[in-house]
């Protein structure tokens, strides 16, 4: 009986690791959502400004605002910039995708090594109450 | 008809419990809220836009304006406004732009299209969310008052035709009385549809005389069955359903003559003709009462009238003069109405009216 009840002990604090965790795993997955959000909202802006760059004339003066600084900058520059910027953020967002993508697999998988592990403290507390 | 059925009943409130679906309802409720709070945001920028674009169209209108500039936090001094068509146009990311007034009225203009169209697909968000909260609510509402869900299979049966009805048929408990006395009264008209559909069979074999029957009767020409009665005389027996059978029937009688039934080209079954015309006028019509009456006089009459031909008319009711055939118009018996005969008689005209157009009683 005793064995019985050990053992069940360790079950338990397996299981409260086990869903320690999950909860890291799903505040993770939450973070990831809010950092996917700003770059999908950042990506927009990039594409409007360069819609509109394109728009302009060649000689049109386009000025950057660096700080509390408005600086002159060149309209080729200022494209390039804004494409590269554009490059940068769809490369983050990727990998980004990739992440929720990995720690939503390690979650599912430590749902069920929870769920199994209950099964195994039910089965345990049924036949200790049985016996 | 329902007790015979199986059916399963089971109560909404079992399949739709009735905290979760509040807990569901609440919330939609919240994410509406949110949604609506996004969209008067959205309608904010929107209104800006708009005061904005309506600002850089008025001030290239003057080559300098006098204002008020704000000095730090707390001061202002007097100005002047110069440049008026240069505006230095954020585009987004820290990039400003120098435009003429137009332009950057094309630049806001492109701005707020963006705008409108984020607000519509917020829009349409909302009007889901409220659908989903419409229906939440009506579940909520139909399990808190134990509404109940009845399947019963379906069993075909060519006569009655929707009396079983697979799937589910929501009823209150309370009501499954009222409900199984509705049957009853839907038990009897389709039984009488069913006499009725055996007499229109029964007249695809008489086919002609059909015509000259429709030409007739105004009034209620329940013709269910109509035609069919010609020919059978043994469905007319058993054909109660025509209303207005007696109508035909005596009208019917008037004419009293094989030839009419020759002319009109029914069966002639003079002499069965007349026992089951007795027989008809004799038949449970639903709404014979009155006609009965007719009928049977006319009954007495009538010597051979077609069973069809009168068969055909009782589903109308006569409030017409009769037309005969000429051939027909032997007798008119003053039953009926010696107005009637002689306009029979009258306008024993070469068309083939229907004799059953019996004047009125």
């Amino acid at each position: 009986m005793s064995s019985l009840t050990s053992a069940v002990r360790d079950l338990q604090r397996e299981l409260e690791n086990k869903t320690n965790d999950l909860s890291k795993l799903q505040k993770d997955i939450a973070k990831n959502h809010q950092v996917r959000k700003k770059y999908t909202v950042q990506l927009g802006e990039n594409e409007l400004v360069l819609k509109e760059l394109d728009l302009l004339n060649e000689d049109a003066n386009v000025y950057k605002l660096i700080g509390p600084v408005l600086v002159k900058q060149d309209l080729a520059e200022a494209n390039s910039n804004v494409r590269k910027r554009i490059e940068y953020i769809s490369a983050e967002l990727k990998r980004l995708d990739a992440t929720v993508q990995d720690l939503e697999e390690k979650q599912n998988s430590k749902k069920d090594a929870i769920l199994k592990l209950q099964q195994k403290i039910q089965s345990i507390q049924t036949t200790k109450g049985k016996a | 008809m329902e007790d015979t059925r199986r059916g399963t009943v089971t109560s909404l409130a079992s399949l739709f419990p009735v905290e979760e679906a509040q807990k569901a309802a609440n919330r939609v409720q919240g994410a509406m809220a949110e949604k609506r709070a996004e969209l008067d945001h959205l309608l904010g920028f929107v209104a800006d836009n708009n005061n904005l674009i309506n600002l850089v169209h008025k001030l290239p209108e003057e080559l300098s304006h006098e204002i008020m500039v704000p000095f730090g936090k707390a001061a202002f001094f007097p100005g002047r406004l110069i440049h008026t068509n240069e505006f230095l146009v954020l585009l987004g990311e820290g990039y400003y732009a120098e435009r003429t007034s137009k332009q950057t009225a094309e630049i806001l203009r492109r701005r707020g299209k963006a705008l409108d169209s984020q607000v519509d697909s917020l829009e349409a968000m909302i009007k889901d969310l409220q659908a989903e909260a419409n229906f939440f609510g009506q579940t909520i509402a139909e399990a808190a008052e134990g509404l109940v869900e009845i399947r019963e299979d379906y069993i075909e049966e060519d006569t009655h035709g929707e009396e079983s009805k697979s799937g589910p048929l929501k009823q209150h408990t309370s009501d499954l009385e009222k409900t199984e006395a509705n049957n009853e009264e839907y038990t009897r008209m389709v039984a009488r549809l069913d006499e009725l559909e055996k007499e229109e069979e029964l007249a695809a074999e008489s086919g002609n005389d059909n015509e000259i029957y429709e030409q007739t009767t105004e009034d209620d020409f329940h013709k269910s069955v109509s035609p069919v009665d010609q020919s059978n005389n043994k469905s007319i027996a058993t054909e109660s359903a025509e209303k207005h059978h007696n109508p035909d029937i005596a009208d019917q009688l008037n004419f009293a003559s094989l030839d009419l039934q020759s002319n009109v080209g029914e069966g002639k079954n003079a002499a069965a003709k007349k026992v089951k015309f007795v027989d008809h006028t004799g038949k449970p019509l639903i709404h014979h009462e009155e006609k009965t009456v007719k009928a049977t006089t006319a009954s007495k009459s009538e010597v051979q009238h077609q069973p069809s031909q009168p068969s055909f008319d009782s589903h109308k009711a006569f409030t017409g003069s009769i037309v005969e055939h000429t051939e027909n118009l032997k007798t008119l018996n003053g039953q009926s109405s010696s107005s009637t005969s002689s306009q029979v008689s009258g306008s024993q005209p070469s068309k083939p009216v229907s004799r059953f157009k019996m004047q009125r009683r």
